[in-house]
């Protein structure tokens, strides 16, 4: 009994110890023990271990499989259990173990090295976790592991060269993880593997040669990794393999032809590398192939590959290489194609649509977008009663759409964007009830679109931009409930809007921009409660809006301009997400309203171009987003309030041509991203606020036609980028500051009709982009015009009359080749004027007493013409002598040119014989010999080689010739 | 699966041929020089593809008839290459890209803008040969092309500019003869110094290339 008690102590101890640390070193715990200090290392929200229990025998316990006896565990199977922590050091003391499937849980920690010391293992399943670090290398001693799948990890570093020992592997699944280097040379070694999976990985360097040792591969997928170099030719031999993935990585060279032989394939991707030449016609000995991608590579040449050769094929993609020519004849056969995927997109290929495709009966989706293809759609693509994307944009397609496309049943989508096809949309389309997206956009479709179009009621895109159909919007478009997008702009449409266009309640863009459409919108758009997006503009459309479009809540985007609606603006302030709001050039009236702020999103106002009255709402000041503000001319009255100052991001402030008075706000200085400002064509007073040197991202400062009074601020010298600066029709007073010349980029400056004093800054000379004008007429400015201005060598006008200039003209401003305007007329100027200035009119100069020279009179008359007046009669003598004179000439002249007629027209008749039209063209001749012998002396050498084929042609005509010296002899005697 | 993934692919694909809702196709011309230029000044930004048209672009000036006139990114810091889509601009009237860092070839498609006044180019890094197709502009009043880095001859088709007032060339790497004919009987030498030009042409005498 003493032992019996004996053995029962020692069995509790055991069972102690088990559950508590061990220290007392005993030199076999039961497999249960390492088991539980697995399960201590996990943890297990699912409970999934709960019965892992020293109450329980282990044999139990979920997940495992025990040996027959029931003293050793076999497999552990905790696939999915949502376990995180670690993997124990310990497990490999579970020594009979052959499975470990901890495969789709959260564990973290490195793959232990301890369990290459699991000499049964036969599979280890850790995939889909968040285990990281490297591939122990004791892995390799697993002799009899058979499937390895450690992929979908963060696992890092190599792939361990001692992989290679691993001799009865069959399965070996490394990918989406981080792996970096080679593929290891002695994966060769792995004669009895079937698949091999190494996708997204970072794997680099060349396909290992060996590779063609693996025999029994069937899988091999090594996509989405860096690898280069060419794709090894013993691949060939790998007579077993039935998918080939080597997409993405970079693979340069041509596709080895020994890849023909590789007769069971069935897939094969080698989409996205850096492969060229042409495409070996050997891969069409592949007969088991049923997809086949060679896309976004640069493949050359022409399409070598045959369906009716390739009689498995299912898909087929070529998009994406630089391949020629058309797509081979006989490329399908009408009764055996399985073909259902054909994508050719983005080639350079080329000639007409390809009759045979019409035999690839299985096809689904053809894509030939893209090519250089032309030439008109063939009536017999009904044939295709299998497809449902068509897509042939971005060729040069022609002729009509044929009305068989009505019978292609199954099309869903119809893409032939960017072709030259003209005609009419065939009625017939009304026949596809599946179609769901039409893309006819920049064709030259014309005609009406036909109501038919309405019967496609699983339409959801339409989109016919940049066409030219005409007529109206058809009236029954309402029948199309799952419309998105209705884009028609750019076309030559007219009518109203139908009204059942408000019962496309899905409509979430409507585009019908830039047509002739006409009428008031429908009270119906208050069912569009989806519209995102409406674009109107440049059209005809009148009238006030519906109030009842306030019930549209989710619009984003409206832009109505360049219409004539009037009335309030009010209706389109439902929705208070607005982004953009543009109403320019209607007839819109009353006030701004103050509902807009509601939109805190607005970038975009542009109000301009109405009869909007009242004041600009203070509420404005809470649109901080607001980007582009323009309500200039309108009616608006008020001043600038002062809120607008919260609105930081305005890059164009536009309100020219109001009737905003009040002084120009010194707060405009803190608006920093402002690139335009114009407050033109108003009652603005007061000084030009110096805080505006601060917008020194000003390109355009308008502040002219108004009253503003002071000095031009030294600031504007700050605004370093302005290329455009016009203050002209102030009241402004005082000097030009000579620091406008760090204005480096401006090109337009005008500061006209003014009351500037001093003299012109020779700074402004510093200005030499300055290029459409320098307008500093109107003014008081006095002094001499500065010689500098003469730098100013890209200026095309300059204008400075109307000032009190002094002293000579300079004459650097001969340097001024670009200029076509010049005016310094009434000022006080005096002397020679340069004599290249002779080619501007008499008005550029006129009004200064004391300036001579051409175009002016001479500088000899001028100077005598006080001692040497002529009298008022002998000027009258002098032009009654010359008009005279001239009458005489001309009398004399009209003689002669009778004479040389009546000539003329005697040797005319005589020859009438040669027929009207040849007649014709001696006449021309003739004359053309006349001047030529008239120049005949003066001009003789610039001309005689032009002239010389002319006179050739006169042989024939000698007889005509001689009559005509004839005549001019008899003229000249007449004299 | 394979399957699956491809027909993924065309879907995405699919949707990815958004609706035209932008086309604009002087604005597409200019958003397509932005992506050819380098600008650490952000000077294009405001840019953007998505509005109608670009005329409230900043430096791009409309017509009454929302077409690009002005093209103004002369001192902008701006560097990088020009493309062939400019030529699409055929309202242009001003191409100011003056002083910048601007390299490449100049595209012959320039000689597209019919309405073309002023080309601007001056003080940039462009290369190569001065292209025979500035003979189609048939408005062009002001070229400026001076220091740059061109080569080759002067192309004789540019004497058939009547209107051409001021011609600018100098300081580049230019070649052969300066023409005489048309518009070139009138330009100062100053247009032509500091390049590795052999004077005035001598017709019938000398190949206008001569030396190049």
């Amino acid at each position: 009994m003493g032992s019996t008690q004996m053995c029962n102590l020692v069995l509790f101890l055991a069972i102690l110890h088990s559950v508590l640390a061990v220290s007392l070193g005993e030199d076999k715990p039961a497999e249960s023990y390492w088991l539980l200090r697995f399960k201590s290392g996990l943890v297990d929200p699912a409970g999934v271990l709960d019965n892992w229990s020293p109450r329980a025998h282990m044999c139990s316990w979920n997940g495992l499989t025990c040996s027959p006896d029931q003293t050793h565990v076999l497999g552990i199977n905790l696939s999915s259990s949502e376990l995180s922590g670690s993997i124990s050091h310990e497990l490999w003391h579970l020594t009979s173990l052959e499975i470990l499937d901890l495969s789709s849980n959260s564990l973290t920690g490195s793959i232990p090295s301890e369990l290459g010391k699991l000499q049964n293992l036969q599979m280890l399943l850790l995939y889909r976790n968040s285990l990281s670090g490297k591939i122990p290398e004791e892995i390799g001693l697993l002799k009899n592991l058979q499937v390895l799948r450690i992929g979908d990890n963060l696992l890092s570093g190599e792939i361990t060269p001692s992989i290679g020992n691993l001799t009865q592997l069959r399965v070996l699944g490394l990918a989406y993880c981080q792996f970096n280097g080679s593929i290891p040379s002695g994966i060769g070694n792995l004669k009895h593997l079937v698949s091999l999976d190494l996708q997204n990985n970072s794997l680099d360097g060349h396909i290992p040669e060996e590779i063609h040792g693996c025999e029994e591969l069937q899988n091999l997928a090594a996509s989405n990794n860096k690898l280069e170099g060419d794709i090894p030719a013993s691949m060939g031999m790998l007579r077993s393999l039935q998918i080939l993935n080597l997409a993405n990585n970079s693979l340069s060279g041509s596709i080895p032809v020994e890849l023909g032989q590789i007769s069971n394939l069935k897939y094969l991707s080698l989409l996205g590398n850096r492969l060229s030449g042409q495409i070996p016609s050997q891969l069409n000995q592949l007969v088991q192939l049923e997809t086949l991608d060679l896309s976004v590579n640069n493949f050359s040449g022409a399409i070598s590959l045959s369906n009716a050769q390739l009689k498995n094929l299912t898909t087929l993609v070529l998009s994406g290489n630089a391949l020629t020519g058309n797509i081979p004849s006989n490329f399908c056969l009408s009764n055996s194609s399985k073909l259902q995927q054909l994508f050719l997109a983005r080639n350079t290929l080329s000639g007409k649509f390809q009759l045979d495709l019409l035999n690839c009966r299985s096809l689904q989706q053809l894509d030939l977008s893209d090519n250089n293809f032309e030439g008109g759609l063939p009536s017999g693509l009904e044939k295709l009663e299998h497809l449902t994307d068509l897509q042939l944009n971005n060729n040069s397609f022609s002729g009509n759409l044929p009305s068989e496309i009505g019978n292609m049943s199954n099309l869903e989508s119809l893409i032939l964007f960017d072709n030259m096809i003209t005609g009419r949309l065939p009625p017939e389309i009304g026949k596809l009830q599946r179609l769901s997206t039409i893309y006819l956009y920049d064709n030259q479709m014309s005609g009406g679109i036909p109501g038919e179009l309405t019967n496609c009621t699983s339409l959801t895109k339409i989109d016919f931009f940049g066409n030219h159909f005409t007529g109206s919007i058809p009236e029954t478009i309402g029948k199309l409930k799952n419309l998105n997008v209705l884009q028609l702009r750019q076309n030559e449409l007219s009518g109203p809007i139908p009204p059942s266009l408000g019962y496309c309640k899905r409509l979430q863009i409507m585009a019908l921009a830039d047509n002739k459409i006409s009428g008031t919108l429908p009270a119906t758009f208050r069912f569009l409660t989806e519209l995102n997006k409406i674009t109107l503009y440049n059209n005809s459309f009148e009238g006030p809006l519906p109030a009842s479009l306030f019930l549209l809540k989710n619009l984003n985007i409206i832009n109505f301009s360049h219409n004539r609606f009037s009335g309030s603006i009010s209706p389109l302030l439902g929705s208070n997400s607005l982004t953009a709001l543009d109403l320019t050039n209607n007839s819109f009236s009353g006030p701004i309203p103050s509902a807009l702020t509601q939109s805190r999103n607005l970038s975009r106002l542009r109000l301009a171009h109405n009869h909007l009255s009242g004041e600009i709402p203070s509420e404005f000041g809470a649109l901080t987003k607001l980007n582009f503000f323009d309500l200039s001319f309108n009616n608006l009255t008020g001043e600038v309030p002062p809120q607008l100052s919260n609105c930081k991001k305005i890059q164009h402030f536009l309100l020219s041509n109001n009737q905003l008075a009040g002084t120009m706000p010194p707060w405009l200085g803190s608006l920093e991203e402002l690139g335009e400002l114009d407050f033109s064509f108003n009652k603005f007073h007061g000084n030009i606020p110096a805080e505006l040197g601060n917008c020194s991202g000003l390109l355009k400062l308008s502040l002219h036609s108004n009253k503003l009074s002071g000095n031009i601020p030294q600031e504007i010298g700050n605004l370093t980028s302005l290329n455009v600066l016009t203050l002209q029709r102030n009241n402004l007073s005082g000097l030009i500051p000579s620091t406008i010349q760090e204005c480096k980029k401006i090109f337009e400056l005008r500061l006209s009709e003014n009351f500037l004093t001093g003299s012109i800054p020779p700074e402004l000379g510093k200005l030499t982009e300055l290029q459409v004008i320098l307008d500093l007429s109107e003014n008081s400015l006095s002094g001499e015009i500065p010689s500098s201005l003469g730098n100013l060598i890209k200026l095309e006008r300059l204008n400075v009359s109307l000032n009190h200039l002094q002293g000579e003209v300079p004459f650097s401003l001969t340097k001024l080749t670009s200029l076509h305007m010049l005016n310094l007329s009434n000022n006080d100027l005096q002397g020679q004027l340069p004599s290249t200035f002779s080619g501007f009119p008499l008005s550029s100069f006129l009004g200064n007493e004391k300036l001579c020279g051409p175009p002016l009179v001479s500088c000899l008359e001028s100077a005598g013409q006080d001692n040497k007046g002529l009298s008022n009669t002998a000027v009258v003598g002098i032009i009654v002598a010359i008009v005279f004179t001239s009458t005489l000439i001309c009398l004399v002249m009209l003689y002669m040119i009778v004479r040389i007629w009546y000539n003329w027209r005697k040797v005319s008749i005589s020859s009438t014989g040669g027929g009207g039209a040849e007649q014709r063209r001696e006449e021309e001749k003739w004359e053309y010999g006349e001047k030529e012998k008239r120049r005949n002396g003066e001009y003789w050498k610039v001309n005689s080689m032009a002239l010389a084929p002319s006179q050739d042609k006169q042989n024939p005509s000698t007889c005509i010739f001689h009559f005509k010296m004839d005549a001019e002899i008899t003229g000249n005697t007449l004299v | 699966m394979a399957h699956l993934y491809l027909l993924s692919v065309f879907l995405s694909l699919l949707l990815s041929i958004s609706p035209s809702l932008s086309s604009n196709s002087e604005g597409n011309a200019l958003h397509a020089l932005r992506s050819r230029l380098v600008d650490p000044t952000n000077a294009l930004q405001s840019w953007d593809p998505a509005l109608v048209n670009p005329c409230t672009w900043f430096h791009v000036v409309c017509d009454s008839n929302s077409h690009v006139t002005r093209l103004d990114l002369g001192n902008s810091n701006i560097s990088g290459t020009l493309g062939p889509e400019l030529g699409q601009l055929k309202h242009l009237k001003y191409l100011e890209l003056y002083r910048n860092d601007i390299g490449g070839k100049i595209p012959k498609e320039l000689g597209n803008l019919k309405n073309l006044v002023s080309m601007d180019m001056y003080g940039n890094k462009f290369e190569g040969e001065i292209p025979k197709s500035f003979a189609k502009l048939k408005s062009l009043i002001f070229l400026r092309l001076n220091n740059n880095k061109l080569s080759g001859s002067i192309p004789r088709e540019l004497t058939t500019l009547k209107e051409l007032k001021v011609f600018d060339v100098s300081n580049n790497d230019l070649c052969g003869t300066i023409p005489v004919d048309g518009p070139f009987s009138s330009f100062p030498m100053e247009s032509f110094v500091n390049n590795r030009l052999n004077g005035p042409e001598l017709k019938g005498l000398v190949p206008y290339d001569f030396g190049c």
